[in-house]
C-alpha cells in the first residue's frame, strides 16, 4: 500500500508540475522582454503596447544585473528578444559579449547620441542624474566636488551604495574622467567616511530620518518621494556638484535587441514614442530623451545639469571598476 | 553485500547526479578564469569574509542548539505550564522566512543592523529546526532509564547530561548541521541587516557585476567550509540508536521554583520570534491593504502552493530512497550519495539557479523557464532538509523487526515496503511538510528559474522590498506566514500526538 502511495504521490507531483508549466508554452509567437525596470512602472506601458499593436508580450522582471548575468549564461539560446535595462553598464556588458544586434539608424537618430551606445548596440530611453541628497540642517556648506566628500569632516556622515549599479556606473565614469589612481584614493576615503547601504532608496530613507547627513543617489528617488508625501514633507534636499563634476553623471536607462524579431523593433519604437516618453516623464520623474517631450515641471531641465563629459559607451568597463571598489574594501 | 531495490538505487543516483550539476558548473567557471579566481581568493577581503562567516555560523549554531534543546526539554520532560502551547509556539518561527523576520525588526527598530542583529534574527529562525528534531527524539526515547538514574540519586542536571543528552545527540547534531548550513547560505536576512558573509559577497559579485568568476571562486570556499561542517557532524554525532517504543508512563521533572522563570524564558523567545515580526507585518499590511492588487495576490498564492506541494512530494520520494539506501543498507556508495546531496546545500541558491540557467538554456531548452526547472532546483536545494528529517525515523526502525519479517520468509525488498516504511511513515510525512515549507520561502533560485510572468508570494514580496515598499510587501509576507504556518502546525501536532500517545 505504501508503495502505491509513494508512486501516486510522484505521479501527482509531476501532474501538478505539468499543469503549472503550460503557461510557458505561449511563448512561441510572443515577444519576450527582459526588464530590469520594475513591474509597477513598466506593465501599464506593456498593456497599452499589446492593445495598440496586437503583439503579445511576455515580460521577465528582475534586477538589471541579475538579468544581464542570466543573459550571459543563456548565451545564444536566450528566449529574450529585448533587454530593457536600468543603466548603461548592464547593456554595455551584454553588448561586449556580442549579444546585442545593431540598432536601426532611424531609431538611434531619435535620441541625442550622448545617451546611447556609440556603436549603436543599444539606445537610451530615459535619463537620470546623480545628485547629492542632503539634510539642510546638518549640511550648511555644500561640497563643490564629489571629491570633497573624501575630507575627514565627512567621516560617518555620507551614505553610498557600492553594490548598486548606478553607483558603479558613476565610479566607472570617475575612472574614465579622473583616472584609476584618483578614483581608488576617493574610494579608500569612502571606506573611512561612508555608511554603506544596499540601494538608493535606503540612502534617501536614511538621510530623511537623520541616520546620515547626506548621500549619493539618482535624482528621481527624491522626486518620487516628494510626489508621494508632498515636497513640503521632505526633510532632505537635492544638490548638484560644480559644473563638469563627475558626481553629476547623467546616465540613461536603455534598450537593446537580443534577437532579430521584427516585433522587438516595434517595441523599441514604442518606447521612443511621444506617448511612452511622456509616461516616463510623468510616472518616474526621469528625463524623456526624444525632442518635443518636456520633463516633469518640478525638475531642473536636463540641459541645465552641469554633467561631466563622458561617453556612456565607456561605462561598460565595469570589471576594472569593481576591482577598484573591491580593492578599497567597499564590497 | 546486500543490495537495495532497483527503484531505490535509481532514484538515489539520479538525485545525486542532479545535485552535482552546480559543482560541475562551478568547475567550468573556474577553469575558464583560473588566474582571476586565484587573485580573488588571495585578497585580504577573503580572510575578512572567512572570519565574519565563521563567527556568525558558530554563534548562531550554538545559540540555536541551546534554545531548541531547552525548549524541547521543557515542553516534553518538565512540568512547565502550558507545555503543548509552548511546543506550538517554539515551532512557529519556522513559518516566518528569516528575511521577513529581519524586515519586521528593521521596520520596528530603524538602524537594527550588524553582527548582533544577524545573530539574533538567525537564531530565532533556526532554533525550531533543533526543537523539532530533539522533541521527536525525546518523545521516542524511553524515560525509564532516566527514572532509574534519578532513583539511584543522580541530580536533575546530571540526568540530562548523562542520559537525556546522549539519547537525543544524533538528532541534535543533525539539526545543528542544518542550522550551520542554513546560516552559511543565508542571504536575504543578512543583506537586509548589512552583515558581510561569503554568501552576500557571492550574491553581490553576481548582482553588481555579472562577475561570475570571482563569485564562483568564493562559492568554492563556501563549499569547502560546508564539507568541513559535514565532516565535523559525522565525526561527533555518534550512532543512531534504535530504541524500542517507550511504553512506560512519561516522567515529568518537577521544576520547582524554576517553573515561572521557565515560562518567562519561553515566552520571551516566542515574543521575539513570532510576536514582534507578526505585529510589524500586520500593522504594515493594514497600511497597505487599500492599494493591494488582490488578483496578483491570489495568483501568487496559487502558484506558491502548487510549487510547494509538488516539490515536497517529489523531494520526499527521492529523500526516502537515499535515506533507505544509506541507513538501512550501509553500503559505501549509499553513504557517498548521501554526502553528495548534503554538500551542495552550502552552494548559495543563486549559484544553483545560475547553474540551472546555464544547463537549462543550453542543454535542455525544452524545459527551460518551465516549472520543471524550478522543481529540479528545489530538489537540489532542499534534499538535505528532507534527508535530515527522514533519515532518523528510518534509522530508528528496529533491525530486529526486519529480521523477524525476513525469518518469516518475506523477501528483503518486500520487508522494506511492508515493515520499514510503514513504521517510518510519520517521520517521512514530517519531512515532506518541512520541505514544502522551505520551498514556499525560497527566493533567489525562484527568481532566476520561474517561468516568465509567473510570480510566487516570495518573488512578489521581494520586488516590493526592493523598493523598500514595506506596506506593499507586508500582505504577501503575512500570507506567506499563514500558508507556511499551517504545515508548521501540522508538523508539530505530529510531535504532540506522539506526546499524548506516550503520556496517556
Amino acid at each position: 500500500m505504501f508503495r502505491r502511495i509513494i508512486s501516486a504521490g510522484a505521479v501527482l507531483a509531476l501532474a501538478i508540475g505539468l499543469t503549472a508549466c503550460t503557461s510557458a508554452d505561449e511563448t512561441e509567437s510572443a515577444l519576450t522582454v527582459y526588464s530590469g525596470r520594475s513591474e509597477a512602472l513598466i506593465q501599464p506601458l506593456i498593456d497599452s503596447f499589446e492593445e495598440t499593436t496586437g503583439i503579445d508580450v511576455i515580460v521577465r522582471y528582475a534586477g538589471s544585473a541579475e538579468l544581464a548575468a542570466q543573459l550571459l549564461e543563456e548565451g545564444n539560446n536566450s528566449p529574450a528578444d529585448v533587454f530593457f535595462a536600468q543603466d548603461a553598464g548592464a547593456l554595455g556588458a551584454i553588448a561586449k559579449a556580442g549579444m546585442l544586434k545593431t540598432m536601426n539608424a532611424d531609431l538611434l537618430a531619435l535620441v541625442p547620441a550622448e545617451y546611447s551606445a556609440e556603436d549603436g548596440s543599444w539606445v537610451g530611453v530615459s535619463g537620470r542624474v546623480r545628485t547629492l541628497n542632503y539634510n539642510p540642517e546638518k549640511v550648511t556648506t555644500l561640497p563643490g566636488s564629489v571629491f570633497d566628500l573624501a575630507e575627514s569632516r565627512w567621516r560617518g556622515r555620507i551614505g553610498i551604495a557600492p553594490t548598486n549599479a548606478s553607483f558603479q556606473a558613476f565610479v566607472t565614469a570617475m575612472r574614465v574622467v579622473e583616472g584609476e589612481r584618483k578614483t581608488l584614493q576617493w574610494l579608500e576615503a569612502m571606506k573611512q567616511n561612508a555608511v554603506i547601504f544596499e540601494k538608493n532608496s535606503a540612502i534617501l530613507e536614511a538621510v530623511e530620518t537623520g541616520q546620515v547627513d547626506a548621500g549619493l543617489i539618482n535624482h528621481y528617488y527624491w522626486y518620487a518621494r516628494g510626489k508621494e508625501l508632498g515636497f513640503d514633507a521632505l526633510t532632505s534636499k537635492l544638490a548638484q556638484f560644480e559644473s563638469g563634476d563627475v558626481g553629476n553623471l547623467i546616465n540613461s536607462a536603455g534598450v537593446g535587441l537580443v534577437s532579430d524579431s521584427s516585433a522587438a523593433v516595434v517595441f523599441v519604437e514604442y518606447l521612443l514614442s511621444d506617448f511612452a516618453q511622456a509616461y516616463f516623464a510623468d510616472a518616474t520623474s526621469e528625463y524623456p530623451l526624444i525632442s518635443g517631450i518636456d520633463a516633469d515641471v518640478d525638475l531642473v531641465p536636463l540641459t541645465q545639469i552641469p554633467g561631466p563629459k563622458v561617453d556612456l559607451s565607456d561605462l561598460d568597463g565595469l570589471e576594472q571598476t569593481l576591482d577598484l571598489i573591491r580593492q578599497a574594501g567597499l564590497m | 553485500m546486500k543490495k537495495p531495490p532497483k527503484i531505490v538505487a535509481a532514484l538515489s543516483i539520479s538525485a545525486a547526479l542532479l545535485a552535482v550539476l552546480p559543482i560541475l558548473y562551478l568547475g567550468l567557471r573556474l577553469v575558464q578564469g583560473f588566474e582571476k579566481a586565484i587573485e580573488e581568493l588571495l585578497r585580504f577581503r577573503t580572510i575578512e569574509l572567512l572570519g565574519n562567516t565563521t563567527l556568525l555560523v558558530l554563534a548562531v549554531t550554538i545559540s540555536a542548539l541551546a534554545v531548541g534543546f531547552v525548549q524541547a526539554w521543557l515542553t516534553t520532560r518538565s512540568n512547565i505550564f502550558f507545555a503543548p502551547l509552548f511546543g506550538v509556539l517554539a515551532a512557529m518561527p519556522l513559518a516566518i522566512p528569516s528575511y521577513v523576520m529581519a524586515l519586521g525588526f528593521i521596520s520596528l527598530f530603524p538602524g537594527f543592523s550588524g553582527f548582533l542583529a544577524s545573530w539574533l534574527v538567525l537564531t530565532l529562525s533556526t532554533a525550531p529546526f533543533v526543537f523539532l528534531a530533539v522533541t521527536a527524539a525525546m518523545v521516542r526515547a524511553d524515560t525509564a532509564t532516566e527514572e532509574v538514574a534519578r532513583t539511584l540519586g543522580l541530580g536533575k542536571l546530571a540526568v540530562i547530561r548523562k542520559i537525556t543528552w546522549p539519547a537525543v545527540k544524533p538528532a541534535a547534531f543533525a539539526s545543528s548541521l542544518l542550522v550551520a548550513l542554513y546560516v552559511l547560505s543565508e542571504f536575504g536576512a543578512i543583506a537586509l541587516l548589512r552583515y558581510d558573509t561569503f554568501t552576500r559577497a557571492i550574491y553581490n559579485s553576481y548582482r553588481g557585476s555579472f562577475d561570475r568568476t570571482s563569485a564562483a571562486a568564493l562559492a568554492v570556499v563556501l563549499l569547502l567550509i560546508t564539507l568541513l561542517v559535514i565532516w565535523f557532524e559525522r565525526k561527533y554525532r555518534g550512532d543512531y540508536q534504535a530504541s524500542p517504543k517507550a511504553l512506560t508512563k512519561r516522567l515529568r521533572v518537577d521544576l520547582g521554583a524554576l517553573r515561572l522563570p521557565s515560562v518567562a524564558l519561553l515566552s520571551l523567545v516566542a515574543i521575539m520570534g513570532i510576536g514582534l515580526p507578526i505585529i510589524s507585518l500586520v500593522s504594515w499590511s493594514v497600511q497597505g491593504a487599500a492599494s493591494l492588487d488582490w488578483g496578483n495576490l491570489i495568483a501568487a498564492l496559487l502558484v506558491s502552493m502548487q510549487l510547494a506541494v509538488s516539490a515536497g512530494l517529489l523531494i520526499g520520494v527521492f529523500a526516502t530512497a537515499i535515506a533507505l539506501w544509506s541507513v538501512r543498507y550501509r553500503t559505501k556508495l549509499g553513504a557517498f550519495i548521501e554526502t553528495v546531496s548534503w554538500a551542495t546545500h552550502a552552494i548559495p541558491a543563486i549559484v544553483v539557479g545560475l547553474a540551472l540557467v546555464f544547463f537549462g538554456a543550453n542543454v535542455t531548452p525544452w524545459i527551460y523557464q518551465t516549472s520543471w526547472m524550478l522543481l529540479i532546483a528545489y530538489l537540489i536545494l532542499f534534499l538535505p532538509n528532507a534527508l535530515s528529517a527522514i533519515s532518523t525515523p528510518i534509522a530508528q526502525v528496529s533491525k530486529s523487526l526486519e529480521e523477524v519479517s525476513r525469518s518469516l520468509g518475506t523477501p528483503e525488498n518486500k520487508t522494506l515496503f511492508k515493515v520499514v516504511l510503514p513504521i517510518a511513515w510519520p517521520g517521512i510525512i514530517a519531512g515532506v511538510a518541512l520541505v514544502s515549507l522551505t520551498v514556499l520561502k525560497e527566493l533567489p533560485a525562484t527568481l532566476l528559474l520561474r517561468p516568465s510572468e509567473i510570480d510566487t508570494l516570495a518573488t512578489r514580496l521581494w520586488s516590493a522590498t526592493e523598493d523598500l515598499a514595506y506596506s506593499q510587501a507586508a500582505p504577501y509576507a503575512l500570507l506567506l506566514v499563514i500558508i507556511a504556518g499551517l504545515p508548521a502546525l501540522a508538523l508539530n501536532s505530529q510531535a504532540r500526538r506522539a506526546l499524548t500517545e506516550v503520556s496517556s
